[in-house]
C-alpha cells in the first residue's frame, strides 16, 4: 500500500506540475468545441464578391419580378457596414431574363441557356417562375409541384432563394386574391389563414421564494439537452486526456529502461496499481477544475438548478471508476508494446469500447428510459458514460439502477485490474517487439 | 547465514533453458561475483531472486527467508537491485528521483543521507539539476546512490562497473567494499575478470545455465592447478615438443606453457635450458580470465571434458 501510494504521488507530481498540463487544461475545451471557435474567428472573412442571378419571370406581365428586386435592393444595402463602409456580405445583382415563349421544349431551351451560363461562372444561379403561379381558377385540380425554381450548381449556398422566398410568398398571395376577387380584404384572409406551431416548452413550476407561478424559460428547454451531453463530452475528454499519458508513461518508462529499476523496489501489481491511482487523482483534478468552471458560469448566469449536485457526486464516481477499468486497459497496452507505434495496433479494441457510448449518444439522449437505452447503460464499459447521461436527462432513473451500475463498473474494473496486472507484470521487461493481442490473452491465463 | 540460497532451480522461456538444475549460496557478508559469458544465465538469475520472474523449479530463499508472494514486499524492502538495463526519471531532479527510490524502499527523512552519498560520489553540485542534465557516468553514479540508499542488507548489481570511466570504477570498488564493512552482503555481475578476481570472495561461474565454477578464487585456481609456465628465452625457439607441454600461447615478450596434469616443472627447465638462455621461468597459476576463456570459448566443452 504504501509503495503504492509513493508510486502514485509521483505519477500525480509528473503530471500535474508540467506545463503542458496547465496547456492542455485551457486547450481542451477550446479543441472540443473547436468548430464553433473557427466560426466565430472567421465570422468577418465573409466572401463578399458580388453574386449574379438571372431571373425569368413567366408570370403574365412580369409582376413578380419587382417584389424580388425590391428585396435584393433592401438586402445590398445591408451589405455594406454602416461604420466601415466596407463590404461584410456579398452583394447580390439581379437581371431579368425576358421569357421563352410558353411551350415546354422552349423553356427546356432556355434554361439549359442559362445553366450554361452558371457553369461558365457568369452567373451564380438562375431563378425561374412558371406561368401559372397566379393561377386561382383550376384549384380543383390543383397542381402540386413546384412552380418557382431556383438553379445552381452550388446547393450549399442557399442564400439568395432563401432572402427572396417569403418576400415573392406572399406577393403571390396578394395577386392570386386579386385575382380571385373575394370580396374579402387581403389582410383578413391572411389573418385566418396564419400558421399556427406547436411550441415545445419546459414544464411549468412555482418560484422557490416567491411562490409565483412561472413559464418554462427558455433555458428550461436547452438545458435538458445540453446537460447530458457536457457530461458525457467532458468525462470522456477527461479519459482521454489521462488515459493516454498514462499508456505513454508505461512506454516510456519501458523505453527508457526505468521498468526494471522500479521492479527491484515495488512489486509490478503495485507499480501498476499506483501508476493507476496517479492518473485517477490527475483525472479527478481535472474533472474538479472544469465543473467548478462550470458551477461558477451556471451561477453566474442564474442556471444551477440544472446541475443537481447529486448529480455533480455521480459524475465524479463514475469518472474515476471509468479511469480505473479503462486505465487499466491502456496500462496493459502500453506494457505489451516497445515503443508508441505499436500501441496504435493494439489500441483499437480499447478505443471502441471507450467510443461506444459517443456513438450511441444520440439514441440514448432520444429515449432515455427505452429498453435498449437502459439495457446499453448497464453495459460496464458504457456505464460510466451512458448512465451519467441517462441520469442527467429529465426525468432521470430509477434511484436502483446507478448504485447496479457502478456496483458492475466496479466488478469489471476490479476484473480488468487484475488482468492488466498480469500482462503489466510479463509486458513490463519486454524489449524488442511488442506482443500481438493473442499473446496478451496468454499472459493473462498463463501461471 | 546465508543471504541467498539457490536450490536446484530451473527457468526456461520457451524452448530456451536459461537457468539449469541451478544451486549456489551466497554467504552473508560476503562480496560475490557472477561470472559469465553473455546470455549465460546470470540476469536471469539476478531477476529471480528479485522474484521479478518466477522460476519453474526449485526454490529461493533470501535473507533465510522464502520469496513467495506474501513476504515479497517486506523482502523488497531489504533487499537492493540495480539491473544492468537502468534509466531514470529525465524530468525528476536527483534529489527528487533518490528520495523518490528511498521512499519506496519505506526510508523516510532521507535527506541527510542522500547529501552524503551525494558528497562521497562527488555529485553534490547536481543535488538540484534534473537528471537529463548529467553525463553517462555521472547518471550511473545516481543510480547506484538509488540502489544503495536505503541501506539494503543484500545488493544485487547487474554489470555495475560496465560504462565507467577508471576513476569513477575505483570509486565504486572502494564504495562496495565499504558496505561490505557495514555488513551488506554484495551480489554482482560483471564481464571485467579482474574486477572480480580483485573484489570477490567468493566467484561462480554460469555457463549455458549450468553453474561450471563455485568457491573462492584461490580454490578455483587450485582447482585448475599450477598447470601454466610462462617462460622468456634469449631466442626464439619451438617448445610445443617439450615434454609435458600440451599446449603453447605466444604471449609476445613470453611464452604460455600448458602443461599436462602429472609433468614436472623440474625436467621442463632442464630441457628449456638446452634450448637456450632463460630468462625468465615463472610457474603461475591460471588468472580468471584464462579459466573463463577455457570454459567459455567456442569447442571448448569438448576440450575440458578430455582435460578432466
Amino acid at each position: 500500500m504504501r509503495k503504492m501510494l509513493v508510486i502514485a504521488v509521483r505519477e500525480y507530481l509528473a503530471a500535474v506540475r508540467t506545463k503542458a498540463f496547465l496547456i492542455t487544461l485551457i486547450i481542451m475545451p477550446m479543441l472540443m468545441s473547436g468548430a464553433l471557435l473557427v466560426e466565430w474567428l472567421l465570422r468577418d472573412y465573409h466572401d463578399t464578391k458580388t453574386k449574379k442571378f438571372a431571373v425569368v419571370d413567366r408570370t403574365p406581365g412580369a409582376r413578380l419580378y419587382p417584389v424580388i428586386e425590391k428585396a435584393v435592393q433592401a438586402y445590398n444595402e445591408k451589405t455594406i457596414d454602416p461604420a466601415t463602409h466596407k463590404p461584410i456580405m456579398p452583394r447580390f445583382d439581379v437581371e431579368q431574363t425576358p421569357p421563352s415563349t410558353n411551350t415546354p421544349e422552349a423553356i427546356a431551351e432556355q434554361r439549359l441557356e442559362l445553366s450554361q451560363q452558371v457553369r461558365k461562372g457568369e452567373l451564380f444561379g438562375f431563378l425561374d417562375i412558371e406561368a401559372d403561379v397566379l393561377e386561382v381558377e383550376k384549384y380543383e385540380t390543383g397542381k402540386q409541384k413546384e412552380t418557382i425554381r431556383y438553379q445552381s450548381n452550388r446547393p450549399t449556398n442557399l442564400d439568395f432563394p432563401r432572402l427572396i422566398e417569403k418576400p415573392l410568398q406572399s406577393a403571390i398571395q396578394d395577386l392570386r386574391m386579386e385575382k380571385a376577387h373575394l370580396g374579402v380584404s387581403p389582410e383578413k384572409i391572411r389573418w385566418i389563414m396564419r400558421p399556427t406551431s406547436v411550441q415545445a416548452m419546459g414544464l411549468t413550476r412555482r418560484h422557490p421564494v416567491t411562490g409565483a407561478i412561472e413559464e418554462a424559460t427558455l433555458m428550461d428547454r436547452i438545458a435538458p439537452v445540453m446537460v447530458p451531453i457536457g457530461f458525457l463530452v467532458l468525462m470522456f475528454m477527461v479519459l482521454m486526456m489521462t488515459a493516454t499519458p498514462l499508456m505513454q508513461g508505461v512506454v516510456e518508462e519501458k523505453m527508457q529502461r526505468i521498468a526494471e529499476v522500479l521492479l527491484g523496489s515495488v512489486p509490478p501489481f503495485d507499480l501498476m496499481l499506483g501508476k493507476l491511482l496517479g492518473m485517477t487523482a490527475v483525472s479527478l483534478t481535472i474533472t474538479a477544475v472544469y465543473l467548478g468552471c462550470a458551477y461558477w458560469a451556471a451561477r453566474q448566469y442564474n442556471f444551477v438548478e440544472y446541475i443537481p449536485p447529486d448529480l455533480l457526486v455521480w459524475f465524479v464516481v463514475f469518472q474515476a471508476f471509468a479511469l480505473l477499468m479503462y486505465g487499466s486497459l491502456f496500462i496493459a497496452v502500453g506494457a505489451a508494446c516497445t515503443d508508441m507505434k505499436e500501441t496504435q495496433n493494439l489500441l483499437w479494441p480499447v478505443m471502441l469500447l471507450v467510443m461506444l457510448p459517443m456513438f450511441l449518444m444520440g439514441s440514448v439522449l432520444q429515449e432515455p428510459n427505452s429498453t435498449v437505452a437502459v439495457g446499453l447503460s448497464f453495459f460496464p464499459f458504457a456505464t460510466p458514460m451512458l448512465m451519467i447521461l441517462r441520469q442527467s436527462v429529465p426525468p432521470g432513473v430509477p434511484s436502483w439502477q446507478p448504485f447496479l451500475g457502478v456496483g458492475l463498473v466496479v466488478l469489471t474494473t476490479l476484473l480488468c485490474v487484475w488482468a492488466a496486472g498480469r500482462i503489466f507484470r510479463i509486458g513490463i521487461l519486454l524489449q524488442g517487439k511488442g506482443a500481438k493481442l493473442g499473446e496478451m490473452l496468454r499472459w493473462v491465463f498463463h501461471d | 547465514m546465508s543471504a541467498v540460497t539457490i536450490e536446484d532451480v530451473t527457468k526456461t522461456f520457451r524452448q530456451h533453458v536459461a537457468v539449469d538444475h541451478l544451486s549456489l549460496q551466497v554467504p552473508r557478508g560476503s562480496i560475490y561475483g557472477f561470472i559469465g559469458p553473455n546470455g549465460s544465465g546470470k540476469t536471469t538469475t539476478l531477476r529471480m531472486i528479485m522474484r521479478i520472474l518466477y522460476p519453474d523449479r526449485g526454490v529461493i530463499r533470501v535473507l533465510d527467508e522464502p520469496t513467495n508472494r506474501k513476504n515479497h514486499r517486506s523482502i523488497l524492502d531489504r533487499v537492493a537491485y540495480l539491473p544492468e538495463e537502468r534509466g531514470l526519471y529525465k524530468q525528476m531532479k536527483v534529489r527528487e528521483v533518490l528520495r523518490f527510490y528511498a521512499e519506496l524502499k519505506g526510508f523516510r527523512r532521507s535527506g541527510p543521507e542522500i547529501d552524503a552519498w551525494l558528497k562521497r560520489l562527488d555529485l553534490s553540485a547536481w543535488a538540484d539539476k534534473k537528471v537529463q542534465t548529467l553525463s553517462k557516468g555521472m547518471a550511473q553514479k545516481v543510480q547506484f546512490i538509488a540502489t544503495v540508499i536505503a541501506r539494503p542488507e543484500l545488493i544485487l548489481l547487474d554489470e555495475p562497473f560496465s560504462g565507467l570511466d577508471p576513476v569513477n570504477t575505483d570509486v565504486l570498488r572502494e564504495v562496495i567494499l565499504e558496505l561490505r564493512r557495514k555488513g551488506a552482503t554484495i551480489v554482482f555481475s560483471t564481464h571485467d575478470m579482474s574486477v572480480a578476481e580483485e573484489l570477490c570472495d567468493f566467484i561462480c561461474m554460469i555457463y549455458k545455465g549450468r553453474k561450471v565454477l563455485d568457491g573462492t578464487l584461490e580454490s578455483i585456481q587450485n582447482a585448475y592447478g599450477s598447470d601454466t609456465v610462462r617462460v622468456q628465452l634469449d631466442v626464439p625457439a619451438k617448445l610445443d615438443d617439450l615434454p609435458g607441454v600440451v599446449k603453447v600461447t605466444d604471449l609476445g615478450r613470453c611464452q604460455e606453457l600448458r602443461l599436462a596434469p602429472q609433468a614436472d616443472t623440474q625436467t621442463l627447465l632442464a630441457c628449456l635450458m638446452q634450448r637456450g638462455r632463460v630468462h625468465h621461468f615463472e610457474i603461475s597459476r591460471p588468472t580468471l580470465h584464462d579459466i573463463f576463456v577455457r570454459i567459455a570459448r567456442p569447442g571448448a566443452e569438448a576440450e575440458e571434458k578430455g582435460h578432466a
